[in-house]
């Protein structure tokens, strides 16, 4: 595996909460969920670059578009 | 990651994998998404012929001389040039990238040696080639063309 | 990562050694096209001349070079298998995305490792192979991608979980060979089936345990 370099994180308490949510429904440890979640952000991210779109579909299979900053 | 060396676990995985069909993936894709794959490599194979031509025109070189300049077989530019179906081989892509000063995976891509879903790259790859006229002495426009579609290439 | 492991050389039972690497490049992808496709359709052609339309592979318009883009997005992880100079196997997982929940119900929502994409070399594989009057020439490919595709998830903290959507002509190698559990057709995916591990089939599988 690739070298690790260790960095400070400083959460609210509700996002430190959503993170012990998250990585217990997961079951995978809060680390590992973080580096899940820049993964999820950086495909997201190639993905809009090369002009796709990301949309959220309901029951009814009406799409809304994900806006991501 | 430690696999396993168990020469027992190896006789039995053969004989359980042994007859068996061994893929994962998306089934048969429509007939319609396999055309418009055809298009669009039309598309980035003419901005890849262009984009060879007119460089060698910037700079003076007849085809030969192009050829010794990339240390690449004359008949293989003139099989890229004239087929296009013709898939040139991966060092041959890459000498050229490295001649056009241009990242070699985007070349790959507009040569049609690797396939991509890329909206922008492919529309840019249109205009380009739309653009591109590649019969006589670069024009002004022509220049320009070239100048902000290699620009294009090595900034994405 | 690269690692020497074994795989059976049909020709004469014998076990041989391989190498199993993750740094695949956009070259190993154009050496599936030129290698392995036109082997691919030549077998599905002679298949169809006699009339065998349920042996055609179903993958038989793969393109790899497609995904050249996601090389570079640390979701994925790619493993090809080399012998002899040749690529033998070829897969891409994912860590991250919207197949990466479980769905049996005893580990529901919780996170696994995607295998994507699985291709063996069609040499390899019997139905192809015979189809061109050949023997396949290795075997075990399949085998040490899917544990390749485990152990990425322990590495991942998943524990082992794995789970993918099975071509119908493969439902049996998962079934069988692996033993992963089938959960149900899914929508979603052009109603394929869904298969998966639990923490102790991923380490049954790993050892050989039943």
């Amino acid at each position: 595996m690739a070298d690790k370099r260790t960095m400070t994180l400083n959460l609210t308490d509700q996002e430190m909460s959503l993170l012990d949510e998250l990585s217990a429904r997961k079951d995978v440890s809060k680390t590992a969920l973080l580096r899940q979640a820049l993964r999820l952000y950086q495909m997201v991210e190639t993905r809009l670059s090369r002009g796709e779109k990301l949309f959220f579909e309901d029951d009814e299979k009406k799409k809304a578009e994900l806006m991501v900053v | 990651m430690k696999f396993n060396s168990d020469p027992n676990w190896l006789k039995k995985q053969a004989a359980l994998e042994d007859n068996c069909f061994v893929s994962v993936g998306g089934l048969v894709s429509s007939v319609e998404e396999l055309e418009q794959r055809t298009q669009q490599a039309t598309a980035s194979r003419t901005a890849f012929v262009n984009l060879l031509d007119l460089t060698r025109r910037k700079h003076k070189l007849t085809w030969e001389q192009l050829s010794q300049k990339l240390d690449v077989d004359l008949a293989e530019l003139i099989e890229i040039g004239n087929d296009e179906t013709y898939k040139p081989t991966p060092r041959t892509v890459t000498q050229i990238a490295h001649f056009l000063n241009v990242p070699a995976e985007k070349l790959f891509i507009l040569s049609g040696l690797v396939r991509v879903h890329d909206r922008y790259f492919q529309e840019a790859a249109l205009r380009f080639a739309a653009r591109s006229q590649p019969v006589r002495e670069l024009s002004s426009e022509e220049q320009e063309a070239l100048k902000e579609y290699v620009k294009f290439l090595c900034e994405r | 990562m690269k690692a020497r492991i074994q795989i059976v050389d049909n020709a004469t039972g014998q076990a041989v050694e391989a190498e199993i690497f993750d740094e695949v490049t956009v070259e190993h992808f154009i050496e599936t096209q030129q290698e392995w496709r036109p082997i691919v359709l030549k077998a599905a052609r002679q298949l169809a001349a006699r009339g065998s339309h349920q042996l055609i592979p179903q993958h038989f318009h793969w393109d790899w070079t497609t995904k050249a883009p996601e090389l570079k997005v640390l979701a994925n992880a790619f493993y090809g298998i080399r012998c002899n100079n040749q690529l033998q196997g070829l897969m891409k997982v994912e860590t991250v995305g919207p197949f990466c929940t479980c769905r049996l119900p005893e580990q529901a929502g919780k996170s696994l490792v995607y295998v994507d994409y699985v291709e063996v070399a069609p040499w390899n594989l019997k139905v192809l192979a015979a189809a061109l009057g050949e023997k396949p020439r290795y075997n075990i490919i399949g085998t040490r991608l899917i544990e390749a595709a485990v152990l990425k998830s322990k590495e991942e903290e998943c524990k082992g979980r794995i789970g993918l959507h099975s071509l119908p002509m493969t439902d049996s190698f998962y079934i069988n060979a692996c033993r992963m559990t089938p959960v149900g057709r899914d929508p979603a995916k052009q109603n394929l089936l869904w298969l998966e591990y639990t923490p102790e089939q991923a380490e049954n599988f790993l050892t050989g345990a039943k």
